[in-house]
């Protein structure tokens, strides 16, 4: 057991049968980054509310950096940076208050940081929160869970609100802390967010945890999906006898290939024709991720 | 803890400016007039006489309204200041806990390395402090318009009777307090029992002065032991207000316990 974030069966139930979570046995390791994915209401908000001790399991027990999450729970805080998935701060105070109240119940490890991460992600200070965007209050948010720089961080969907550039900002916090050895527990219903910034993820569905995979070992079990426009005519039956491979024709000289393998018959045909354009939509991870979806609902079915 | 405390105090200081400005001035209006009043008293006593003695009780714990305690019972202290200072209590008791929880802002508190026991005590100082604030404020503005128009009860009489108010007003808002430490109860619900505790316990004991068979049903409530008037004569029974002290840690204590336990909602 060499997990700084270990669940053993851990369930919230309220009342007889009605599961929120159930039986969660995961073991994140140090430093590693960890994506808790699932639809809307699959149980990844219980998840983190029960780790933070917000609600109280049912049944089984986890332990964040050895420590138990209900008795040492207090003590735990001090290493733990929190991000709510619905971001709630006080109307009433501007950026600098709030940073300088949540400062006060924990203070920075140093002093410098949170100046910085404000600087990064260019929040505003001085605007009462209650006037800010989705997008600046979710800054102040992520900036009060980072400043103290905690060894984990447990955060509810991060990049909700948050514009394309300061993603790839969060994304490079992300990417220094772990090279510092933080780790991270992150929900997301955003698979290609996932791929960017995970090394493993868990996928969660009605409160039950369905698979665990690495990132790596997710995106070589996806399928590869190319476009190509001949300048000629289509070599159809060539394309249709690759190993593995669907071809859809979507136009005269356009298809659209999706090959589950080895990629080498491909490119050895495709050398050998006369390519005008070529490219590789995005979304892969999305498309597996529904087809693992769709391929356990079948088998539950059953 | 302190930083609670210090943004929970800073977030109500108009609110409890306002709550001071307006005591000061229905005190004002009511001791101010007593001059006229006891000028009139020859006149007023027969129309007072008329007054059937059960809404009588509802004003005043003396039967009187025209001696000088009578006139401070039924003007200030029997219902008025604790009615008032009931609405102040039993409103921050019901929303110090469920308002930020209802906002959301109770799981970034709770995400700190602070307990749920010294965060409910840090709301609970906060209150407290108001609290004692505007009670200091009611009593000195008692005294000083008291002061000014000859009334004859002693000074610290009159000290003594706000002191009591302001400590039956706080059970009647750690009652609020208990029930959303609790949770399961929205802050609606929890200002409706409290208010329904207070306002049932003000009627029945009232009434229950001449009315009989609720005479009996009123010495459970904590109204029937809070005597302003007996107080400003200095005949009343202190021990009465040690319990009121008392159930009011009691309840503290019970709002610890039930909040330690229960699930945060979202």
């Amino acid at each position: 057991m060499d997990g700084v974030l270990q669940t053993n069966k851990l369930s919230k139930s309220y009342g007889k049968n009605a599961f929120a979570l159930r039986d969660l046995t995961i073991n994140v390791k140090k430093g590693e980054v960890y994506g808790f994915l699932g639809a809307n209401g699959a149980g990844k908000t219980t998840a983190i509310r029960t780790l933070m001790n917000f609600i109280q399991p049912t049944e089984g027990s986890a332990t964040i950096l050895g420590k138990d999450i209900v008795k040492d729970s207090v003590e735990l805080k001090r290493e733990i940076g929190y991000l709510s998935g619905e971001i709630a701060l006080y109307p009433k105070m501007n950026g600098r208050q709030f940073l300088s109240y949540m400062s006060s119940l924990r203070p920075p490890k140093n002093k410098d940081y949170p100046g910085k991460l404000v600087k990064t992600f260019k929040a505003q200070l001085d605007k009462p929160i209650g006037n800010m965007s989705k997008g600046n209050r979710q800054k102040l948010g992520l900036i009060q869970a980072l400043m103290h720089e905690p060894e984990i961080l447990i955060l509810d969907e991060p990049t909700s609100g948050l514009d394309p550039l300061m993603q790839e900002y969060f994304f490079d916090i992300v990417k220094e802390r772990k090279s510092k050895g933080a780790t991270f527990f992150i929900s997301s219903h955003n698979l290609s967010e996932a791929q960017r910034m995970c090394d493993r993820v868990g996928f969660i569905r009605d409160g039950r945890l369905v698979a665990e995979q690495s990132i790596a070992d997710l995106t070589e079990a996806s399928s590869h999906s190319f476009e190509i426009t001949f300048a000629n005519s289509i070599p159809m039956s060539s394309l249709q006898s690759i190993d593995g491979a669907s071809v859809e024709k979507l136009s005269d000289r356009k298809i659209k290939i999706s090959i589950k393998g080895n990629l080498k018959p491909l490119f050895r045909l495709l050398a050998n024709s006369h390519v005008i354009h070529f490219d590789k939509p995005a979304a892969s991870l999305e498309e597996e991720f529904l087809q693992f979806y769709e391929s356990t609902n079948r088998k539950g079915a059953k | 803890m302190l930083a609670v405390i210090k943004w929970g105090l800073w977030s109500r200081r108009w609110s409890t400016v306002w709550w001071c400005v307006g005591i000061i001035s229905l005190i004002a209006i009511n001791v101010l007039f007593y001059p006229s009043f006891r000028d009139q008293s020859a006149q007023l006593e027969q129309s007072f006489a008329q007054i059937p003695d059960a809404a009588k009780a509802l004003f005043t714990d003396t039967g009187d309204f025209l001696s000088p305690v009578g006139y401070l019972s039924s003007q200030i202290y029997y219902l008025m200041l604790p009615l008032i200072l009931s609405i102040l209590t039993i409103s921050m008791g019901s929303s110090l806990i469920t308002k930020e929880e209802q906002d959301g802002t109770l799981e970034l508190l709770l995400s700190r390395p602070i307990s749920r026991t010294k965060l409910i005590s840090a709301k609970a100082v906060v209150a407290f402090i108001i609290i004692c604030l505007v009670t200091v404020v009611t009593m000195i503005s008692t005294l000083i318009f008291a002061s000014m128009v000859d009334i004859e009860v002693g000074l610290d009489k009159i000290a003594l009777a706000t002191l009591l108010s302001a400590i039956l007003s706080t059970l009647f808002g750690i009652i609020a307090f208990c029930l959303s430490a609790f949770g399961g109860f929205g802050r609606s619900i929890s200002v409706s029992i409290a208010a329904l505790v207070a306002f049932g316990s003000y009627i029945i004991s009232s009434l229950g002065e001449v009315v009989s068979w609720l005479s009996g049903v009123a010495k459970f409530l904590p109204f029937h032991y809070y005597q302003p008037a007996e107080v400003m004569y200095g005949t009343y029974n202190w021990s009465y207000a040690a319990a009121f002290v008392v159930i009011i840690m009691i309840l503290f204590v019970i709002s610890i316990i039930g909040f330690r336990r229960r699930d945060i909602k979202n």
